[in-house]
This record gives structure tokens, sequence and C-alpha cells, in this order.
């Protein structure tokens, strides 16, 4: 049953995915969970995309409902690598791999983002995509002054982390 | 530099090197997933359905009680008993069907929430329903020993025929052996239930509680 509303969801998703691509990026660590990530939003969005009503535009709300998956599901599998410790080992033997980036630094920087916490992780992506602080505390639900917070915080994080 | 300086400016660079999945792919990405949770649901249905039938059966079968009842002359209250009980089996089996073709049609996650919700709620007036036909199982299972069993009526009459009272106390005592029974029966039942259907229900209130975060989130 293709519906009309189905059609123009698929279109929307289709013209934009990069977007969902790139939260993926962040919030996995190789190419199958990317794709499971991505599907996994995709889903969400499809679901809640009747309560979709044009007030803001389509590419706003794919980073909030996309990036709130993201979270929820990485809280989830931060449960699961716990008891699965194996796995987790297996993630990062193929990061490298995942990862494309030749610069050296630059893949020491993406290591170190990568564990960061979910919430941060969703600053740091959507400072990469050129928000601004009021942007970034809309989609995450934060107070612009809790964002900024976080964001000095990461900064030092990372500093004190590549620099150690 | 800054260290996200730097990262955002390979970000930027790297934004051709994304996959580009076609509307067919995106298509299938999500009808797939949707088609599965509701083949989910369904199994669950069913197997909390099948269950109690299996359960059922296994307490109906016993061939003594349909040759004790035959003796008893109770026929006209068992048949009857069994034959409400399996039209109302049938009953609870079409409404499990019914919830779910409804939930397979469903197109919006409010409408899935409420079947779910309505789902749940079949279950739990199915388990109800069975605890309460235990009930009414025993009832009738004491009255009629009391008033057939040659045994029980020697006893009655000896306890009778030696005063007023001890007949009073007789009956207290079925009564209470009663009691306990159904409560048995009641601990038996709902530690069944909450060892499948409260899983299974657990399951489904997460899948809910899923749900209501998505349409909060909007």
């Amino acid at each position: 049953m293709k519906s009309d509303s189905e059609h123009n969801f698929v279109e929307l998703l289709q013209k934009h995915q990069n977007i969902v691509h790139k939260i993926c990026r962040i919030y996995s660590d190789n190419e199958h969970s990317h794709k499971d990530l991505f599907q996994e939003i995709s889903i969400q969005l499809w679901k809640a995309f009747p309560k979709f009503r044009g007030d803001s535009k389509f590419s706003t709300w794919m980073y909030r409902v996309g990036l709130n998956t993201a979270i929820t599901l990485y809280r989830k599998s931060l449960r699961t690598i716990k008891s699965q410790p194996i796995e987790s080992v297996a993630y990062k033997l193929s990061y490298q791999d995942y990862d494309d980036t030749k610069d050296q630094q630059l893949k020491l920087i993406y290591a170190a983002v990568k564990k960061l916490n979910d919430i941060d992780k969703g600053i740091v992506f959507l400072y990469l995509e050129s928000k601004n602080y009021k942007e970034i505390s809309d989609t995450l639900g934060i107070s612009e002054v809790n964002a900024r917070v976080r964001m000095n915080r990461i900064k030092t994080k990372l500093k004190t982390q590549l620099n150690a | 530099m800054d260290e996200l300086e730097l990262l955002k400016k390979d970000w930027d660079k790297s934004k051709k090197n994304y996959p580009n999945l076609s509307k067919e792919e995106i298509y299938n990405l999500i009808s797939k997933r949707s088609s599965s949770i509701v083949k989910w649901i369904f199994i669950i249905s069913v197997l909390e359905f099948s269950l109690w039938t299996i359960l059922s059966f296994s307490l109906d079968s016993s061939n003594n009680a349909i040759e004790k009842i035959q003796s008893y002359d109770y026929e006209f209250i068992y048949y009857p008993f069994v034959g409400i009980s399996y039209i109302v089996l049938f009953g609870f089996m079409y409404l499990f069907y019914k919830n779910y073709r409804n939930i397979s049609v469903t197109e919006n996650t409010k409408m899935l929430m409420e079947r779910i919700l309505k789902t749940r709620k079949t279950v739990k007036q199915y388990v109800i329903y069975n605890i309460t036909f235990m009930y009414l199982g025993i009832i009738l299972g004491v009255i009629m020993e009391l008033s057939n069993n040659s045994e029980t009526q020697i006893l009655i009459s000896d306890i009778k025929s030696e005063g007023e009272n001890g007949i009073y106390i007789f009956y207290l005592i079925v009564a209470v052996l009663s009691l306990i029974a159904m409560a048995l029966i009641t601990i038996l039942f709902l530690g069944f239930y909450y060892l499948i259907y409260g899983l299974l229900l657990k399951r489904l209130k997460i899948n809910y509680k899923e749900l209501k975060k998505i349409v909060e989130l909007e």
C-alpha cells in the first residue's frame, strides 16, 4: 500500500538522506552499524512523519528525530557492549577500515569524538553541520547555556585526550 | 588550530562521499521493518492464545470426570458449561484475530499505540475470564460431590445424626477447602500469567513507550 504521504516522505528522505548518513558516521563504528542505524532512523522518521506538519523545515525535523533515535540506540548499545566485551573488541578492529580519512591527526580527532557521550556527539555533529547554539539547543532539547558549557568541556576533553 | 576547526574542514570536504540510496531502496527499508513489527505482535497474540488453549485442554481431558458426571446425571449442566466455554474461547480467538487485522492496517503511530493498548486489554480480559471460569468449575464440582457422591452422602447423614452443629462445621470446612483450592489456582494462573504474558506484555509496553516517545518528540 503506497499512499501519497509515503511517496512524499520517500522523496523527501531521498533528497535529504545525507543528513542521516552523517548522523550515522558520528554514531556508528563500522559499515554494518552504519546501515543498521540508517534503517532505524528511516523507520523512526517514517513513523513520526504523520505528525510532521511543516511548521519547521523537513531537514530541521530530520536532525531532531534522527539524532534522538541515534542517542536512544546508542544508550541501548552501551548496555549490550558491556555484556558482550568480545563484540566491542571486534568493532574497534574494523573501525580503522571504516574511516577512510588519510590524515593521522584527523583520525585521532575522529576517534576522540567517538569516545564522547551520546549528547556531546550530537553537539559536535551539529557544530560540524554549522548550526548555531540556538539551533543546537532546540534540536537536542537542552538549554543554550548548557550547549555552550558542554561545548567548552568537549573542547577541553578533546585537547587532553589528543595531547595525552 | 582548534581540533574541532580541523574536523569541520574535513567534514565539509567529505560531503560527497556518502552513499546515495534510491527511492526504491528507501521504500524497502521502511516497509520491511513496519511489517515485521506487525508480524511480531501477531505471533505474540497467537502464542498467548494457544498457551491458554493447551492448558484448558489438558485440564479438561480427564475421562474419569466425564464418567462421574454421567453417573451423577449432571450432564444437563456439564455440557452447556463446556459448550459455553468453547464459544467464549472462539470469541477470544476472533478478538485476537481482529486485533491482528487492525494492527496490520494501522497507518500512523497514534493508531498503533491505541491498538497495542487494546491488544493488551484483550489478553488481560482473557486471563480474568479463565480464572473466573475455573472458580465456577470448582463451585460446580463441590456442589456435585456434596449432593451425589454416595460416600459423602453417608458422611453427611452420619454427621447430621450426631447433632445440628456438626453439619455447619462440615460445610464450613468444605467452603474453606474450596477457597484454598481457588487461591491456589489463582496463584498458579497469575504465576503463569506473569511468566509468559507478563514478559510479552512488557515487550508490548516497551514498544508502546517507544512509540509514545516518537510522538512526543515531534
